[in-house]
């Protein structure tokens, strides 16, 4: 982000094309490689139409799931090297008069899940948090409406790469007459959103992506009137994929807010993989039958007890985690957190974990 | 002194023209590899220019690496095993072998591109192990005895290269964010 001011435009855009070049060479050389299988696989499977159908598609989902995985990259690390604009440095993000009282003793950031298209929440998520919001303390802020799987201060709709893309997809997925694909454009969307929860856990890139949304977090917090020494303290809520989110720009929001941070997950979905020690507390609400968060136990080894050395192994031994259980409760739909039946329990579990005790501030290094 | 070097200057050019297919795999091995950690560079913060000349020494270091421990394998086979080797020969079979590396470039996926890597390197001893048992009709134990030495050595030089770059793009994150 240094760099920023000394690029002139036309090296920011020679910069990412030749990112893209070196992407397309990358490309290239996968796609000359499965060509050549793919003569293998014909000369030995001649005869079996389907076995050769299914091998191209395994193969092309083998070229294509890494390649999107990559392409996602591009944006994150572009603006990691200062060739985008967006978000200041960290130590330019509050305002540094001498603090007086903070008027929100608490800020309620509220992650949402891989459903999340744009800012504003699904119409079953902004019913939810207002309930929340109506029954929350005075002194607790509740932070809506953050884009949590785009680094950019942009909508998916807007991002200079692929706006084309995104614009048609989402057409497809409101106007289109079939069902089917109206389907497949939705899971495309989402697939998107799903890539950056692999993106924050994965312990390459997952330092600065969480780097880059701590900020993005840090940038709201401040618009909102936070200012480090305060005495404020942040609760990272995150809902199914937003519990990843917020499990990895936490102990970074930490180091740049100087605040206690602590997280509430509830149905979350995530790897377990980050810093956790320093947190003023994890609280985990989670549904008797939710699969997807189940399957998320199993998707991360870094959950699993055969690690017992893994941060959230450790956390979990250390006793700084707190489980909560909501009987019958599923991951979505009319049984998922948002639902009538359930979304009284999910808020009330959310208040009984703010509720509490914070961990003293030598506690949490802040 | 000159004839000398004339004659083994002759005997390398006539090794590489033999060896090319070999070669040529190992140096798109490399570049596959080399490409799979860019994001490494980019989390260094370099410039374009830099990042090419990253990409290209570190396709060459990867080659002559992979060519090195192809090195190890043939000195051992030639010292433990029965039948003699010849060096092209050995090194097109070697290089058959890496042929999964190829697509090595997709490690750089996130979440599954680290499987994805610890897939192709499993294939590719595998295959190495298969070679040398097919080749040189030495038993499995055997192959796989001779064969992991240079594995290892390989595995050992690629993540040195690779932890490398990433440790110093933490250390910049790390000094933006300051001391806790």
């Amino acid at each position: 982000m240094k760099g920023a001011g000394r690029l002139y435009p036309w090296s920011q855009r020679f910069n990412l094309k030749l990112l893209l070049l070196v992407l397309a060479i990358g490309l290239g050389i996968n796609v000359v490689g499965v060509g050549h299988l793919l003569l293998a696989v014909r000369s030995a499977l001649s005869t079996a139409d389907l076995q050769l159908l299914l091998h191209w598609i395994g193969l092309l989902l083998l070229v294509l799931i890494p390649a999107a995985g990559i392409y996602s990259l591009v944006s994150e690390f572009a603006f990691w090297e200062g060739w985008l604009e967006g978000l200041p440095a960290p130590s330019t993000l509050f305002d540094h008069t001498p603090a007086v009282a903070a008027s929100h003793r608490c800020y309620l950031v509220y992650l949402d899940g891989i459903h999340q298209l744009e800012r504003d929440h699904p119409p079953r998520v902004s019913a939810f948090l207002e309930l929340l919001e109506q029954q929350l303390a005075a002194e607790t802020l509740l932070v809506r409406g953050l884009e949590t799987y785009t680094v950019m201060p942009v909508a998916l709709a807007e991002d200079a790469g692929s706006a084309w893309f995104w614009r048609r997809l989402f057409a497809l997925q409101e106007q289109h007459p079939n069902g089917l694909v109206q389907l497949l454009a939705a899971v495309l969307v989402q697939a998107n959103n799903v890539i950056k929860v692999g993106i924050s856990s994965d312990r390459r890139y997952g330092p600065i992506l969480n780097y880059e949304l701590a900020l993005k977090i840090s940038l709201r917090l401040a618009e909102l009137g936070f200012r480090p020494g305060g005495g404020s303290r942040i609760v990272l809520t995150g809902y199914s994929g937003g519990a990843e989110m917020a499990m990895g720009v936490a102990d970074y929001l930490r180091r740049i807010t100087q605040a206690p941070v602590s997280i509430i997950s509830f149905c979350g979905v995530f790897s377990g993989n980050q810093v956790l020690d320093q947190l003023s507390g994890i609280t985990t609400i989670v549904g008797s039958k939710d699969p997807v968060a189940a399957f998320g136990r199993i998707a991360y080894p870094g959950r699993s007890p055969l690690l017992p050395l893994s941060n959230w192994n450790k956390a979990l031994s250390a006793g700084r985690i707190q489980r909560d259980c909501i009987d019958g409760m599923n991951h979505n739909g009319n049984s998922g957190p948002f639902s009538e039946p359930f979304r009284l329990r999910v808020i009330k579990a959310i208040l009984a974990a703010l509720a509490l005790p914070v961990a003293a501030p030598e506690r949490t290094g802040c | 002194m000159l004839h000398e070097l004339e004659r083994l200057l002759d005997g390398l050019g006539g090794w590489l023209i033999r060896a090319d297919l070999g070669l040529g795999l190992l140096l798109v091995v490399g570049i596959s590899m080399s490409l799979s950690h860019v994001f490494a560079l980019f989390a260094n913060r370099l410039a374009a220019r830099q990042i090419i000349w990253r990409l290209v020494i570190d396709a060459l270091v990867l080659a002559a690496a992979f060519l090195l421990t192809s090195s190890i394998d043939m000195v051992l086979l030639n010292l433990y095993g029965s039948n003699p080797v010849h060096p092209s020969a050995f090194v097109d079979g070697i290089a058959s072998c890496l042929l999964p590396a190829c697509f090595y470039v997709a490690v750089a996926a996130p979440y599954v591109g680290e499987t994805m890597g610890l897939v192709i390197w499993v294939l590719m001893h595998l295959n190495v192990i298969t070679f040398v048992h097919v080749r040189f009709d030495l038993p499995w134990d055997q192959a796989l005895l001779l064969t992991t030495p240079g594995y290892l050595l390989a595995v050992l030089l690629v993540a040195l290269l690779f932890r490398q770059s990433w440790q110093r793009g933490y250390a910049m994150l790390a000094s933006e964010l300051g001391q806790p």
